[in-house]
């Protein structure tokens, strides 16, 4: 099903603007649970090729929805719509920490909201962990590459390089 | 300035081509560029300008064009931000055609399963590292708790949660 470049350009301008603490919950909440432009399979599908790539996985989201549902255009506008108008409103911002950054309440503030913005994160991480609870080994692919980001610290290439094998192994398992 | 322009520009997305696992994953390569290296920002409005993209609507990315920002003012902002948006932009671009023409129906599976399988493992390991690295007493790590619980069992918009943390962080508990 194809959609109008204007219409994915209001759609991501949508989805950036109500992303408070990272866009991925709100991209989620948009395009499986209220647009069901995709079902929650395909989004873990995406989101997964575009955690693949190096790059603010969430822009590289907006390519892939935009070019699915209308080609290099549709990119370019999801791409656009999902950065145009955060970038203002962050610029915005720059602009009054300059006058009122240094109130200790406005840090608290900006503190709050980030612990808050942490855990829809993880929330989002968790709701992602249902859709694989049907094919419990891939429970422990999953389980090493936390193991191997978290307690041994390893950058992010080296988890994708060390954990890639063995996740292509059970996925081709689970795919027979 | 245009030749620290085209510096910030080719800087950046060289950044952004190993940045795997998104621009939050590689903060301290970010910070070390930045700050050490290049002076672009001082250490302390680095981290203010971190808080401010992260409170922010929109992508976590905007950090970087707040560097841009305070190093080059406008032209800076936008061009440090597409230094971080292009070169993913082209490879997801080819890599998303490549799998969808694939015919074999089981590669094209494996490549998704496991692509997806390590997408939720990357997010979740994420989330524990900025938890670290932002939450500074128990009631920070608290509110976090409370606000995955509050995202999986509730229907309600999770604004409200954005309102609480910006009061709890007001009276200073956070």
């Amino acid at each position: 099903m194809q959609r109008s470049p204007a219409h994915l350009f209001i759609t991501f301008t949508l989805i950036g603007l109500s992303g408070f603490g990272g866009v991925l919950p709100w991209a989620r909440r948009t395009l499986v649970e209220q647009k069901q432009w995709l079902t929650s399979q395909e989004f873990n599908a995406l989101l997964g090729v575009c955690q693949l790539v190096p790059g603010p996985n969430i822009v590289n989201l907006a390519v892939c929805v935009g070019e699915r549902f209308g080609g290099v255009r549709g990119a370019f506008a999801a791409v656009g719509g999902l950065m145009l108008a955060p970038m203002t409103i962050v610029i915005l911002l720059a602009l009054l920490y300059d006058h009122y950054g240094e109130f200790e309440r406005v840090q608290g503030i900006l503190r709050g909201i980030s612990s808050v913005g942490v855990g829809l994160i993880a929330a989002t991480g968790f709701k992602m962990l249902k859709d694989e609870l049907d094919y419990p080994p891939m429970l422990a692919v999953i389980a090493i590459s936390i193991v191997i980001a978290t307690i041994y610290q390893l950058a992010l290439g080296w988890v994708v390089a060390i954990t890639l094998p063995l996740a292509l192994a059970v996925a081709w398992r689970k795919a027979r | 300035m245009m030749i620290g322009l085209v510096g910030l520009f080719i800087k950046l997305s060289l950044f952004s081509l190993i940045a795997f696992g998104g621009v939050n994953a590689l903060l301290p390569t970010l910070y070390d560029i930045s700050v050490n290296q290049e002076g672009w920002i001082d250490p302390q409005t680095f981290i203010h300008y971190f808080a401010i993209a992260q409170a922010a609507p929109g992508p976590n990315l905007l950090t970087v064009t707040l560097i841009g920002w305070n190093a080059f003012g406008l032209a800076g902002a936008v061009l440090a931000t597409l230094a971080v948006c292009w070169p993913s932009c082209i490879l997801i671009f080819y890599l998303q055609r490549v799998i969808a023409k694939l015919r074999h129906l089981q590669w094209k599976k494996t490549i998704e399963y496991s692509a997806s399988a390590l997408a939720v493992g990357l997010v979740l390991a994420s989330a524990w590292q900025i938890a670290i690295r932002i939450n500074g007493n128990w009631m920070a790590y608290a509110l976090t708790v409370f606000s995955i619980l509050f995202v999986l069992l509730s229907k309600r918009h999770p604004l409200y949660l954005i309102g609480l943390g910006a009061i709890l962080g007001f009276f200073g508990l956070i």
